[in-house]
């Protein structure tokens, strides 16, 4: 069965190439531009898998990962952070609520290369 | 911030005495004090005056009264002693009251003792002139003139009495004629030299008491001056503190704005190239995959370069080591070589890595460590044609040593102090990176309270160089 995976981040282009690489394998690929959207998405679709941007309008990533764990429902789909790379470095001064504290299963660095983002997505499916 | 506004000072004045009630406290002992003297110089002086100068009068009365003085002493020490215990507050005024009752007991006791002593024949009647003295150090002008008045008028009822027949008087048998106390000019003379010398000792006594009092007012109005100035500093202090800490942040809000909205356009870009390079959107001719590939480059030389700008006011403010904790450098290390081994492996560099066992965990940013560390080793492999890049740690008393070794290119003589700098890159090598790396390592490093220096060529080996940088072991950081 194809997997399905939850893509939210708040900026077009950048979904329109991530989505192309993971139509590719093929996956689904289920699209959500702000965290509340993507909360939504996330009830009525089941995903296996969530990539989330941190900086979003409305409701940043942090803050839409944060009620993700809390849901007894979504809490085990593994979510992957997307970040640029100076908010991966240290703690970062973007105007988010949440810390790197967060227990989410990864991070991954924006932008990042095909072959390494099919890779990671793949270690968190078969897992 | 919260210290300075909680000042120091303030809470010790609540708990101090003002020096206008310490020194009423002081005046109040030595009243006590004098009269507990006073009861062995009046039985000496019965004494002296019975068994020496064979005076006769009964001296009965004199130990009853000296008995007397005794106990009203005592009360008057154990309610002193009740006062004191009350411990702060304004008892000024309690204390002048509690003074004005020792004098008043005093100068009934002078005169009840005189009665039995003699009366007008007594020299001891000149005696008042010390309570009255006793009286100006603590008491206002007023009060003292009072008082004095009060022993003239008592002295002078007794005199009277006994004058007049109403109270027996008791003659000094062998100091003064029997008859004295029913003479006019003596009784006069007597009482206007006492009178004269009450109220002069008063003016005396009081005006110098008064300059003093005035002074010490003016020492406690200076200090209290003094205080509420440095409280007013102190305040304005910890807003300005609160300022600069507001700036501090929107700058580092406005940042990370920055990086965000420059990066986002970039990524996208990268993203879209990626995917063409990829093969995703259709096969490429080898120019355009060129074209392609040399646009990827600069891409990710721009987005360096945005990271490295932005670090650089992130690390001057003190942000990284906000998450400081104790960190396993050995961890910080193992996890700078995963990224790296494979570049080295392409290029065919050995990566020796030579760290104790036993390394003691230190304070520090791991995130930065690692960008340190990577920073160094990755510069040591891009400089080393062939060879080996060694990453060495080893324990000194205090710090902990960081060696990056390689057998590479090394770095020119005269280009060596500037190392550090921001924008260096090395003449002797085609320019790649931002030249912010080595500068932001060198920020890193002093951020944690070490110290980053290079030597090239390394002497061991002759050629390359050696990147030493030392991190304490107990670091106290630079929290800002």
């Amino acid at each position: 069965m194809t997997k399905k995976i939850l893509l939210v981040d708040d900026d077009v282009d950048f979904i329109e190439s991530t989505k192309t690489v993971l139509e590719s394998k093929p996956y689904q690929v289920i699209v959500a531009y702000e965290g509340d959207e993507g909360l939504r998405k996330a009830r009525e679709e089941k995903p296996d898998l969530i990539l989330l941007d941190i900086i979003m309008p409305v409701k940043d990533g942090f803050t839409a990962a944060e009620q993700l764990k809390k849901d007894p429902e979504l809490s085990k789909i593994p979510t992957l952070m997307l970040t640029s790379y100076s908010a991966r470095r240290s703690e970062t001064s973007i105007p988010v609520s949440r810390g790197f504290s967060l227990e989410v299963d990864d991070y991954i660095d924006k932008p990042i290369r095909p072959e390494e983002l099919l890779a990671t997505v793949e270690k968190y499916l078969n897992k | 911030m919260e210290t300075l506004n909680d000042s120091p000072i303030t809470t010790e004045a609540e708990h101090e005495r003002s020096p206008q009630e310490a020194a009423l406290r002081i005046w109040l002992k030595v009243l006590i004090t004098t009269r507990w003297t006073a009861i062995p110089v009046v039985i000496i002086a019965s004494l002296v005056a019975t068994r020496v100068f064979n005076i006769a009068f009964p001296t009965a009365p004199v130990y009853y009264i000296c008995v007397f003085i005794a106990l009203y002493n005592l009360a008057l020490l154990l309610q002193a002693r009740r006062i004191e215990a009350r411990g702060a507050g304004s008892l000024v005024r309690t204390i002048r009251f509690y003074g004005s009752i020792h004098i008043v007991l005093d100068l009934v006791t002078l005169t009840v003792l005189l009665h039995f002593t003699g009366g007008i024949e007594n020299p001891f009647i000149f005696y008042f002139v010390l309570h009255i003295i006793g009286a100006s150090i603590a008491l206002s002008r007023k009060e003292v003139y009072l008082l004095a008045s009060t022993a003239l008028f008592m002295v002078s009822l007794l005199v009277g009495l006994e004058y007049a027949g109403v109270l027996p008087h008791v003659n000094l048998v062998g100091f003064a004629p029997p008859l004295l106390y029913q003479q006019v000019s003596h009784i006069l003379a007597v009482l206007v030299v006492l009178a004269t010398a009450l109220y002069i000792s008063t003016y005396m006594a009081t005006s110098v008491a008064m300059e003093l009092r005035r002074r010490q007012q003016e020492v406690i109005e200076l200090r209290e001056r003094l205080l509420h100035e440095r409280t007013g500093q102190l305040e304005k202090a910890s807003i300005e503190i609160a300022k600069l800490e507001e700036e501090k942040q929107r700058f580092l809000h406005f940042l990370g704005i920055a990086a965000h909205d420059l990066k986002a356009p970039l990524t996208a870009i990268q993203g879209f190239l990626w995917i063409m390079l990829g093969g995703y959107s259709g096969e490429l001719s080898d120019k355009q995959k060129n074209m392609l590939e040399r646009s990827s480059r600069r891409i990710t030389e721009l987005l360096n370069l945005i990271s490295d700008l932005l670090d650089i006011p992130r690390i001057e403010t003190g942000q990284t080591m906000q998450d400081i904790k104790e960190i396993s450098l050995r961890e910080v290390v193992r996890r700078s070589l995963d990224d790296l081994r494979n570049t080295a492996k392409e290029k065919g560099i050995k990566l020796k890595v030579e760290i104790p066992q036993n390394l003691p965990r230190i304070q520090g940013s791991s995130p930065r460590l690692q960008q340190v560390i990577t920073n160094l080793v990755s510069n040591a492999i891009s400089y080393t044609p062939e060879g080996t890049v060694t990453i060495r740690i080893t324990e000194k008393a205090k710090e902990l040593q960081v060696e990056v070794i390689d057998t590479g290119i090394g770095i020119p003589p005269d280009e060596l102090p500037q190392v550090f700098d921001d924008f260096f890159r090395a003449s002797n090598v085609e320019a790649r990176g931002t030249g912010l790396g080595l500068s932001i390592s060198r920020r890193i490093v002093e951020a944690h309270g070490g110290r980053i220096w290079v030597e090239s060529p390394y002497p061991e080996n002759n050629r390359g160089s050696k990147f030493t940088c030392t991190l304490p072991k107990k670091n106290k950081g630079k929290k800002k």
